[in-house]
């Protein structure tokens, strides 16, 4: 069995056709089927064309951690002979199924080695989250799009990096070479598909070099974790940083590596759901606590969390891991234009002027 | 003329600077179609400050949004820079008493209409944006595949298209010389009068395949100068609480149909809800049809005159128009 086939780009959909029949799978497409943008990963189904030309609006995030998700459901019953006894039911049954996520770029796959270091390292491991990662497959492609807001190479990542890949897939003339990077991944190539040829594997060995080659953005984090530390009570420094910011929460919506959630009871009657929901630390209500106090009571702080968190916190305390992806999502959907890569790099500076 | 409007608010903004606290205004963003805003202390920083058709932003709400920019010393003002729909929210803001005229230095831009650069990627997807101007009825870009020269209608602003406003309603000074509105009395409400000949059907499933890609992040919300429950919007209290933290339509509905009613009569359509929203849902397109009611009914424009008291911010049992 062949561990690399040929999809010629008049074929992806009927490949895709047939993956589907075996697999849950997810590919980049428009949110809504009569616009062409924003653009997000969506469920395919037969006869869909994945937008592969370019970065999608949104990362691939909620296939492994949803924006709200059921952690249990429960219903307390009266015992209508004596109203002060009654009973809880408990029911936090989860079905996951076996999924492929088609077209993701590499900044996005491994964003999720991110939250996998915080959901599954442990001391407390994530059962819901564990669960859909083990089930889900990723064939990831080497991208040729980077932007003006891009910086993968500069946070570990790369635009041909395959870790957390199953597959690769490498643009090439008149189609994509898939490239099975894992045993899971053979075992979906059963079917009898088309094999490169000799020229094809050449080009997509030379696209896989010339995408390693590739350095995308110039951020030098070295020694940055510790600046942050070092100007955490520079006021004048968040200040002017965080002061164009809305705290419109685009950012930490379309990031694929912000996974601070909050967990809800939404009840009705004698019956209600445990939900866990994606939050920001962009919304006043984060870390708000039930005496009124809130340890971020300004912008200033909750951006200045947003920034510690990725780029201090997450390395100190996880060998180096850069809680950041590079994928630029937020700096691209900024309505006022706000850059990290800046407000990251400005951490070292040794006096900072304010104006 | 870009360029001399620029260097005449460099120099109007130089000169006020002693009784100002802060200048608020516009500087070069991310790539050459977008501006991001600047807050001036000091001389030294003035030259960052830039007129264009790529300035977006309305800056009013950095005046009442939390933590609301305030002059330290009471005898000075914050410096702003509005284009015409931004003033009339600064009157709104005035009239509701969340500001006083006198605390501010406003320095008024006449528009000619903003760049929206989704738009501008729909027409062509550019990469590595080196340059970009507006000539005569053209948007020149130049990027990695080279100069592209676009319709000026096929990428302003939605709103820009229906302006009736160019020019600040009010100000201290003018930098540049007064823009004409080309719209006609059909264009201004026209986007809601395409969607009201639909049928009740259409409609409601039209509101609820947009509402569907809502995210619930509220930036709509944040980026609103006029929204001033601040952080006590009813989409996240907690007590009362009215929303679940679900995803479903009726959530979305909820709060979207409570934003758009509590800026009925109030809203100026500076559209900064429907620029900032990632999903590009037209969330202005609800406050533009409130606003039509409004205008039909009781003969109110928001945002144009800081003397009455807003309609529906009253009880008048005279009231003739419902």
């Amino acid at each position: 069995m062949a561990g690399k086939i040929f999809i010629a780009i008049d074929r992806l959909t009927s490949t895709l056709d047939k993956l589907s029949a075996k697999i849950d799978l997810w590919v980049p497409a428009p949110l809504q089927t009569d616009k062409s943008e924003p653009t997000g990963f969506v469920p395919y189904h037969a006869g869909m064309v994945p937008i592969l030309d370019r970065q999608s609006t949104l990362p691939p995030k909620k296939i492994l951690l949803p924006q709200v998700e059921t952690l249990l459901r429960f219903e307390c019953r009266k015992d209508p002979q004596n109203p002060l006894k009654g009973s809880v039911s408990l029911d936090d049954k989860m079905e996951v199924r076996p999924a492929l996520v088609f077209g993701a770029r590499p900044c996005d796959v491994k964003a999720f080695l991110a939250i996998d270091r915080v959901f599954t390292s442990g001391p407390y491991v994530d059962p819901y989250y564990l669960e859909r990662r083990q089930n889900t497959l990723f064939a990831t492609l080497i991208c040729r799009q980077a932007d003006e807001a891009c910086f993968c190479s500069s946070v570990g990542c790369g635009p041909a990096d395959t870790e957390g890949s199953d597959f690769r897939v490498i643009p090439v003339d008149g189609g994509y070479l898939v490239d099975a990077l894992t045993e899971k991944a053979q075992s979906l190539f059963d079917s009898p598909a088309d094999t490169p040829t000799q020229d094809q594997e050449v080009q997509a060995s030379q696209v896989v070099e010339e995408a390693s080659n590739n350095r995308v953005g110039d951020l030098d984090l070295e020694g940055s974790a510790a600046a942050f530390r070092k100007r955490f009570e520079d006021n004048d420094y968040w200040q002017e940083m965080a002061a164009p910011c809305l705290s419109c929460a685009i950012c930490t919506h379309v990031c694929p590596t912000c996974y601070c959630f909050t967990i809800t009871d939404e009840i009705e009657n004698l019956r209600g759901e445990r939900l866990r929901s994606w939050d920001s630390c962009m919304f006043y209500q984060y870390t708000l606590e039930a005496s009124g106090h809130n340890p971020r009571p300004s912008k200033l702080n909750r951006y200045r969390n947003r920034v510690g968190h990725k780029f201090s916190y997450m390395p100190e305390k996880y060998d180096g891991l850069i809680g950041c992806c590079g994928c630029g999502r937020c700096i691209r959907s900024c309505p006022v234009s706000m850059d990290i890569r800046q407000i990251v790099g400005r951490l070292k500076e040794n006096a900072f002027e304010s104006e | 003329m870009i360029e001399t409007d620029t260097m005449q608010l460099h120099k109007l903004v130089e000169e006020a600077l002693p009784e100002l606290d802060t200048m608020i205004g516009w500087a070069a963003g991310e790539d050459p179609l977008r501006t991001t805003p600047v807050f001036i202390r000091g001389a030294k920083s003035i030259p960052r400050l830039i007129l264009s058709p790529f300035c977006a932003q309305n800056l009013t709400g950095y005046l009442v949004k939390p933590p609301a920019l305030k002059p330290a010393d009471k005898h000075k003002k914050i410096g702003i820079c509005v284009k015409g729909c931004d003033s009339r929210s600064l009157v709104a803001l005035i009239q509701e008493k969340f500001l006083t005229r006198d605390s501010l230095r406003i320095f008024g831009i006449p528009c000619r209409g903003t760049v929206d650069w989704r738009r501008v990627m729909r027409q062509v997807p550019l990469r590595l944006v080196r340059s970009a101007r507006v000539e005569g009825n053209h948007l020149i870009v130049d990027d990695a595949g080279g100069t592209h020269k676009l319709n000026l209608e096929n990428v302003l602003a939605r709103k820009c298209l229906q302006c009736r406003y160019p020019n600040p309603v009010v100000c201290d000074v003018l930098v540049g010389e007064a823009a004409v509105s080309g719209v006609t009395p059909e264009d201004i409400y026209r986007n809601v009068d395409a969607l009201e000949k639909r049928p009740l059907e259409e409609r409601l499933a039209f509101w609820q395949s947009e509402l569907d890609r809502c995210m619930r992040c509220y930036a709509c919300r944040n980026a609103c100068p006029l929204c001033v429950c601040q952080d006590r919007c009813i989409a996240e209290t907690r007590d009362p609480k009215w929303l679940t933290q679900r995803m479903g339509i009726p959530e979305k509905f909820l709060f979207h149909f409570i934003h758009a009613m509590h800026l009925a009569g109030r809203c100026t359509e500076c559209g900064e809800c429907e620029r900032v929203c990632p999903m590009e849902i037209p969330v202005t397109l609800m406050k533009e049809k409130l606003n039509k009611v409004v205008e039909e009914m009781l003969g109110y424009v928001a945002g144009l005159d800081p003397a009455p008291i807003p309609p529906l911010l009253t009880f008048n049992p005279e009231e003739t128009g419902i």
